[in-house]
């Protein structure tokens, strides 16, 4: 065993040991402070739900561990990959065990959100462990998505609650939470996380796709981590779901729903993952609707069926990795007979299938009669629906026991590690174990329960030899059952065409057509960018135009655009503006480039000439400094740019639309840019009582003039900072001419 | 107070130092890392101190505060001036750990803080125009630096398009003056109260207008995606990371602190505006197979959060709006700085960018994305909520698609040639430390929401209505 191996099984015995001493020595409990600013609590306890899914991710993490120990190293040398990539797979598994202690314990919901991310982080990674295998990116993408996007909704359910009752504390929520619109919402979106997340119709899709990781990683996900959160979550928020009774009707649906679904598309599978994955989804469904059932009978129902289940499901997963190890072969029809070969490994997952079909002398028996008892008290269609359930249980799973190690094939057979095989005979003799002395786990069970029913919920088990209602529905499943397995060769054809009516239409079908969608629209607005600069100004500037003529037009104009009085005296800054306007309208036809400038630098004079006789002498001078310096400037670039390149820019001529369409852009922009100015000119100037200050202190600063006052000292700040943005530019100048442009 | 006034000194004549100085020599570069990294230290203290006994002022030339410059700092300007920095810092290091091949680039580099962090700590509306000139013509600088035809091109559209958006800001500066006869912030806030509907608004949109170009707002943005794609990882992560910061503390400042009214006007075309942005930056984004230019429409997409929340507004709303922007600043800064570097460690970091990116725990971005919907939700908004989680989703979607497409596909299958070998120390050092501030702010989270919260606070005071 490999570092890493060794430390992974450790952090799951110490967690398992540590969790059975906490809960022995009285529970435990961590509350402090985390986030006051949103009221948030690290609040961490152990109770009999947490214990009893704490137990389960930790004890099978050791033995699922352990195999993983031995299965990971030849999965890398099959695929020629070197063994350090090992480290990465035991340290996710950790990852995920670790995510999953802190989920169970986890009384602040915004914690428990943390880890309830965290395990679909970890799941991600294992299942995209075989990274270059296109179908495992895809399968680990697709597991991330579902989970993370409807999680989501987990979070908004959260916010929700908060905004409703002031907490995220489960337990005052539970306390203070009431019938209403608020918990209907939350719990809603509760629910709606977490079957997606246990993998519930119609969002079932990716577990059977997940399958692309190793066994190892498939035999945890699908046992005691991650599919496990989801009906936990459920099972930890029930009180909040009960007081809506629609929401257990839908969880009672939903679960109905999925046992159809994964039963029969597990009856229709070939590949042993494949059918064990659609087991799983099928099983959960049991869950889902005893959640739905709800009640002390269906707490109590949900809690066995789910330890149950997860030792009887990481045995068989095992199994098929070991299976697949031996043989090479993965399909059913090609396997057989593999009882006489390797005998232990044929008990060992006997007991495990024993117990999912609810034979009696395993644990599995009670978890059906606990199962039928929740049916039968809601109703006989329940109860009718309930042993159809059970009978394609039965179905599938003798198909999958008796096409691997019953009847005969040509498979050569590979002696396996010890390490592939024992696992799977541990979990075997715990489940027969918990037939024949049911007590501890019943035990276990009832804990978890009461925390779900909100009060006790005795876990009755015990064999009854008479004609009690589960009995009878008991022996009615068993008969469906070995009628449907005798039956099923006929059924290969309708099985196939529901399986591939799911294919076409199903919810998977939307899920990569989303997808792929999404990608191919990303293209086509892609390769519509705009790309030049007069199209990327434009998009400033009509946006801007379109959003100022909308405050215009939405907003009362009463009195802004009013037109003062022209006098007699104002004729020359008139006549000078009307210059001005007519040299901003010239600059619009030249060709040549030196014309071009000189027209803009005649704007800017007859602007210097407005200036002077508004009577800014100064503003007026620094102004000619300034359009003296551009045209000079201008006229030095052009010097330095090749006449053949300034002649053809020249000749260049636009089309039509494009002259069209720069007369719009130049239109709205000045329009608007005018609106702009009116609006705020045509008020009067208000007092600026900083004025006569500047007046005053003028003499403090010890400045014969205020204008000098003002920008050497007053606002001298202003003036450093701009004497530094010179220099900035200075720099960027001398990097431009210094670089020579490398291609 | 030497804490106001000292980020600004110390970069200052760093800045007059090193534009002397050949910047390719590595003394010269850990020098002005240096000089950032004391600015930080400084504004990291005020920081606390801001928290703590409330904003920070200072008059320029020590006039009274109507007639000098008045530096104002409270809790929004002390966070983003930290954070820019802070963020600067990294980006720097790297650059200099990577090799500086342009002479300017440290002094420019440290211009461009000492405009950042003017800009936050001023409580002069002209005063902000002027450090933000300085850090916008740093900036174009910066990009023009390395000087191949394609940045320099990619730098020429940054600039003009810029430009343009400055000079509606500067347009909106001088139409407030007009209107308000004022230059300080808590007195144009207080005239800016009882202007008339349509000349406030006029003056809102220019602000509007030209934050929403610095951010890269949908249909400002054009200028963005080649940019943030040619730019060299340092400069790209202190562009997104840090520059960035203008436009949301921008819009911030001008429309929660100084026009309020006209914010609460908008709301509906801010949220119409923001979802544009999110859905455009988010359907670019899934469609490319180069990490960068993800990242770069992923930012048009993240900027639409702000303004969605700006638009829900109240100090809820106005918290997750800054507490988005840091978490966002930070993965921007973190996803950039990591995007062109290979190894195991830097796999993981680069991870927790895109964990923090998709609001997945335990990061920053998560409680940023949490803010987000607790401000629909407690507005009741759910349109906004349907809004936040369709974009949320597609996030998801384009940031674990680029994740495995770069990290995971054998690298003879991937779209685009990536960088062959492990970072070197100080490569990594800059990206961890980013990873590091955005796990512990996704472990510890009360830094983050207090900061939001007080920010908003100081906001909602500012306008004189808290």
């Amino acid at each position: 065993m490999s570092a890493s191996a060794i430390a992974a099984v450790a952090v799951a015995a110490v967690a398992f040991v540590a969790t059975w001493a906490a809960w022995a020595a009285g529970g435990f409990a961590v509350d402090v402070p985390w986030a006051p600013a949103w009221d948030l609590r690290l609040s961490l306890e152990l109770d009999g739900l947490g214990l009893l899914y704490a137990l389960l991710a930790a004890g099978v993490g050791v033995l699922v561990f352990a195999y993983a120990s031995a299965y990971v190293p030849r999965h890398l040398a099959h695929e020629g990959r070197p063994r350090r990539e090992e480290a990465r797979l035991h340290g996710a598994m950790a990852l995920f065990l670790v995510s999953m202690l802190g989920l169970v314990l986890a009384r602040d919901l915004v914690l428990l959100f943390v880890f309830w991310d965290l395990t679909a982080i970890a799941s991600w990674l294992l299942i995209g462990f075989d990274r270059a295998n296109r179908s495992a990116r895809l399968s680990a993408l697709m597991a991330l998505l579902v989970t993370t996007i409807t999680a989501v909704l987990l979070l908004v359910a959260i916010l929700v609650l908060r905004a409703e009752y002031g907490t995220t504390q489960i337990d005052e929520l539970i306390a203070v939470a009431r019938p209403g619109w608020a918990v209907a919402l939350a719990g809603a979106l509760i629910a709606a996380a977490a079957l997606a997340k246990s993998a519930q119709a119609p969002l079932h899709f990716w577990l059977p796709r997940a399958m692309a990781a190793p066994t190892p990683v498939s035999a945890y996900l699908h046992s005691a981590a991650m599919v496990a959160a989801g009906v936990f979550l459920v099972s930890r928020a029930h009180p909040l779901l009960a007081l809506e009774p629609a929401l257990l009707d839908g969880l009672l649906a939903i679960g109905l729903l999925s046992i159809a679904v994964g039963g029969l598309l597990a009856l229709w599978a070939t590949d042993l993952k494949r059918l064990l994955a659609y087991s799983t989804v099928s099983q959960y469904g049991y869950v889902v609707v005893m959640l739905g059932v709800g009640g002390a009978a269906g707490a109590a129902g949900a809690c066995l069926y789910v330890l149950a289940h997860a030792l009887a499901k990481s045995a068989l997963f095992m199994t098929a990795g070991a299976v697949t190890e031996a043989t090479g072969r993965r399909e059913l029809p090609r396997l057989g007979g593999l009882a006489r070969r390797m005998p232990l490994l044929a008990a060992g997952s006997g007991a495990a299938v024993a117990t999912l079909a609810a034979l009696p002398l395993t644990l599995g028996f009670f978890k059906d009669e606990l199962f039928f008892h929740a049916a039968a008290e809601r109703g006989t269609w329940l109860a009718v629906a309930a042993v159809a359930s059970a009978a394609l249980t039965l179905a599938y799973l003798g198909r999958f026991w008796g096409g691997v190690f019953l009847g005969r094939s040509d498979a050569e057979v590979r002696p396996v590690p010890r390490r592939l095989v024992w696992p799977v005979v541990a979990l075997g003799t715990l489940v027969v174990a918990g037939g024949i002395a049911p007590g501890p786990f019943a035990a276990l069970a009832e804990d978890g329960a009461a925390v779900t029913a909100g009060g006790p919920a005795p876990v009755d088990v015990a064999y009854h030899l008479d004609g009690r209602t589960e009995n009878v529905m008991a022996l009615a499943a068993w008969l469906a059952g070995a009628l449907l397995l005798v039956a099923r060769p006929r059924l290969q054809g309708a099985l196939s065409a529901l399986a591939r009516a799911g294919e076409a239409v199903g919810p998977e079908r939307v899920y990569t057509a989303s997808l792929a969608g999404l990608n191919a629209l990303s293209n086509r607005i892609h390769d519509v960018e705009v790309r030049d600069l007069r199209a990327r100004i434009a998009a400033v500037l009509v946006p801007a135009s379109a959003l100022i003529a909308l405050g215009v037009v939405l907003t009362p104009t009463g009195g802004t655009y009013a037109v003062g009085p022209v006098e007699l005296e104002d004729l020359p800054l008139v006549l000078v503006l009307a210059v001005g306007a007519l040299a901003a309208l010239a600059t619009t036809r030249p060709r040549r480039h030196l014309r071009l400038a000189l027209a803009l630098s005649a704007v800017g004079f007859s602007l210097a000439v407005v200036y002077a006789l508004l009577g800014g002498a100064d503003i007026a001078l620094v102004a000619v400094l300034v359009e003296t310096l551009f045209a000079l400037l201008f006229v030095g670039v052009f010097s330095l740019i090749p006449a053949r390149e300034l002649r053809r820019e020249a000749r260049r001529r636009s089309t039509g639309r494009t002259r069209a369409r720069n007369l719009v852009i130049a239109a709205t922009s000045g329009v608007v840019t005018t609106l702009v100015a009116w609006g705020a000119f045509s008020r009067p100037i208000p007092d600026d009582p900083a004025a006569e200050r500047y007046l005053a202190l003028a003499d403090d600063a010890h400045g014969k003039d205020v204008v000098t006052v003002i920008l050497a000292d007053f606002r001298g700040l202003d003036t450093l900072v701009e004497i530094t943005v010179v220099l900035v530019a200075a720099i960027a100048v001398a990097t431009l001419l210094h670089g020579r442009f490398r291609a | 107070m030497i804490l106001v006034a000292g980020p600004l000194l110390v970069l200052w004549v760093a800045g007059l130092a090193l534009a002397a100085l050949d910047g390719r020599r590595r003394g010269v570069g850990v020098l002005a890392i240096a000089a950032v990294a004391v600015a930080f230290g400084l504004q990291a203290v005020l920081l606390g101190r801001v928290l703590a006994d409330g904003p920070q002022e200072l008059v320029a030339g020590g006039w009274a505060a109507d007639v000098g410059i008045r530096l104002r700092v409270d809790a929004l300007g002390a966070v983003f001036a930290a954070l820019s920095s802070g963020i600067v810092v990294a980006a720097l290091l790297q650059a200099v750990a990577t090799g500086v091949r342009s002479r300017s680039l440290p002094a420019l580099v440290v211009f461009l803080t000492l405009g950042l962090s003017g800009l936050f700590a001023t409580g002069d509306v002209f005063s902000f125009y002027v450090f933000f000139e300085l850090a916008m013509i740093a900036a174009y600088a910066l990009t023009a630096a390395s000087g191949t035809a394609r940045e320099v091109g990619a730098a020429f559209l940054f600039a003009i398009v810029n430009l343009v958006g400055s000079f509606l800001f500067l347009i909106g500066i001088a139409l407030l003056y007009r209107a308000t006869g004022t230059l300080e912030m808590v007195a144009v806030a207080e005239a800016a109260g009882r202007l008339e509907a349509t000349t406030a608004i006029l003056i809102a949109i220019s602000f509007f207008v030209a934050f929403g170009t610095k951010l890269g707002l949908f249909p400002f943005h054009f200028w963005l995606p080649t940019l943030y794609a040619t730019a060299s990882p340092p400069v790209a992560a202190i562009f997104a990371g840090a520059l960035a910061n203008i436009g949301a503390y921008g819009l911030l400042r001008f429309g929660g602190a100084i026009l309020p009214n006209e914010l609460a006007l908008s709301a509906t075309a801010l949220i119409v505006i923001g979802s544009v942005s999110i859905a455009y930056g988010a359907i670019q984004a899934i469609g490319r197979r180069d990490t960068r230019e993800v990242l770069a429409y992923s930012s048009i997409g993240h900027v639409g959060y702000i303004l969605v929340a700006l638009g829900l507004g109240g100090p809820v709303g106005l918290a997750a709006a800054v507490a988005f922007s840091v978490a966002n600043a930070l993965n921007k800064a973190l996803l950039f700085l990591s995007s062109e570097l290979r190894g195991r460690l830097t796999a993981a970091i680069f991870l927790v960018g895109v964990l923090s990116v998709a609001g997945v725990p335990p990061t920053a971005g998560f409680f940023g994305k949490a803010a987000l919907f607790d401000a629909g939700v407690r507005a009741e908004s759910w349109w906004t909520v349907a809004l936040l989680f369709v974009g949320g989703a597609l996030s998801f979607v384009y940031v674990f698609q680029i994740y495995q497409h770069d990290r995971w596909r054998p690298r003879e299958q991937r779209e685009r040639a990536t960088p062959l070998g492990s970072a070197g120390v100080g490569q990594r050092l800059a990206a961890g430390l980013v990873a590091l501030v955005v796990l512990v702010l996704g472990l510890w989270p009360q830094p983050l929401l207090a900061a939001g919260r007080d920010a908003a606070e100081a906001i909602v005071v500012a306008r004189g209505d808290g």
